[in-house]
């Protein structure tokens, strides 16, 4: 491990002891802070998991409580955003078993408005713009019609950049498994990717 | 050529990154792509969809941070009260038992003192600390007692 990493390696290890002291004191600063910084992620990650805008803010908004009240349980030698997805996968789940009884599965078939917004035109020229903006929302329908599974280990895996390691850390699933979801689920897209070039 | 190897590759393919496949899969995968059209549709099939999932946007909206910050930090204070209400409660019942130890060793000191003096019986004095040791606990049951059925009476029977 040359200096360069061992140097980012170290201020990470700091930035979660930090974060853990913070959440042990419940600093509602760092909650700020912290809230700030996940904002985006968090809710993407919660849309991705119940399709759903709107049910999606309202967990949004339960998970960070919930980790206000188990903020002690947080162990700063993982990552602070695998344990924020942990809570708030846990707290989908609860929602759903008290709705019905089912899996991430009973996500997947949503006719209520589409949770992936359309991006406006990009940059590039006007025809590059329209072609990327039709693919875009191919993909983003083909996302809400995928297993929930492999929508969710492909928004933790491209969206969220996370490794595998810790994708199988906050899903609760196997390595393997995880790796046969992203595999299944970009499988599963190339349909719609297909169908927006015709 | 073996299935397997196609399914190998897409898969390499779908976990590509530096972190997550080693050097040499690295290298076979790129003399599998070469040779076959299939995986290389694939391939470039996954770039474009990656690409996409990349570009979707889903942001929180200013209101939605502010009113979780909100919510958090007066989830926080009555964390906070409810921790010092239970601080107290705890100070409260250790000062009480210390208290109560020492009264009750030093009442039973005394009455002893007032039994021997008085050559009362054992018994003659020790009901009477029985009683007075117990009074308090038996006076507070039936308070709470009263109370209960009289909030029984007064809000009807008691429904799940």
């Amino acid at each position: 491990m040359n200096a360069t990493t061992c140097y980012f390696v170290n201020a990470m290890a700091d930035e979660n002891t930090g974060i853990a002291r913070g959440l042990e004191r419940r600093d509602p600063d760092l909650f700020d802070q912290l809230i700030e910084k996940y904002q985006h992620r968090l809710l993407r990650y919660l849309v991705s998991l119940t399709g759903r805008r709107e049910l999606a803010e309202d967990l949004f908004q339960e998970t960070w409580i919930r980790v206000l009240e188990r903020g002690h349980q947080y162990d700063a030698r993982h990552e602070f955003s695998a344990w924020l997805f942990t809570i708030a996968r846990n707290l989908v789940i609860d929602h759903l078993r008290r709705k019905q009884p089912a899996s991430l599965d009973s996500m997947a078939d949503n006719d209520d408005a589409p949770p992936f917004e359309v991006p406006a035109a990009g940059q590039p020229s006007a025809f590059d713009a329209t072609v990327q903006r039709e693919q875009n929302a191919q993909i983003s329908a083909g996302m809400e019609r995928i297993a929930a599974e492999y929508r969710e280990a492909l928004v933790l895996r491209f969206q969220e950049g996370m490794s595998l390691q810790e994708i199988a850390q906050v899903t609760g699933a196997p390595l393997g498994t995880v790796k046969s979801r992203i595999y299944r689920g970009l499988s599963a897209l190339e349909p719609w990717l297909k169908g927006a070039s015709l | 050529m073996n299935t397997d190897l196609h399914e190998r590759a897409r898969l390499l393919v779908a976990l590509s990154g530096p972190a997550e496949i080693s050097g040499t899969e690295q290298a076979w995968l790129a003399v599998h792509l070469e040779s076959c059209t299939t995986c290389r549709e694939f391939a470039n099939n996954s770039r474009e969809t990656i690409r996409s999932l990349r570009a979707i946007p889903i942001t929180a909206g200013a209101s939605l941070v502010s009113t979780t910050q909100l919510r958090v930090r007066q989830r926080a204070q009555e964390l906070q009260l409810r921790q010092e209400r239970l601080w107290v409660i705890s100070i409260c019942s250790a000062a009480v038992t210390l208290c109560t130890t020492l009264t009750t060793s030093v009442m039973w000191s005394g009455l002893a003192w007032v039994g021997q003096v008085t050559r009362l019986s054992p018994p003659v004095w020790e009901i009477p600390f029985a009683v007075l040791c117990f009074m308090p606990g038996i006076l507070v049951g039936i308070l709470m007692l009263a109370r209960g059925t009289h909030l029984a009476d007064r809000n009807g029977p008691y429904r799940e």
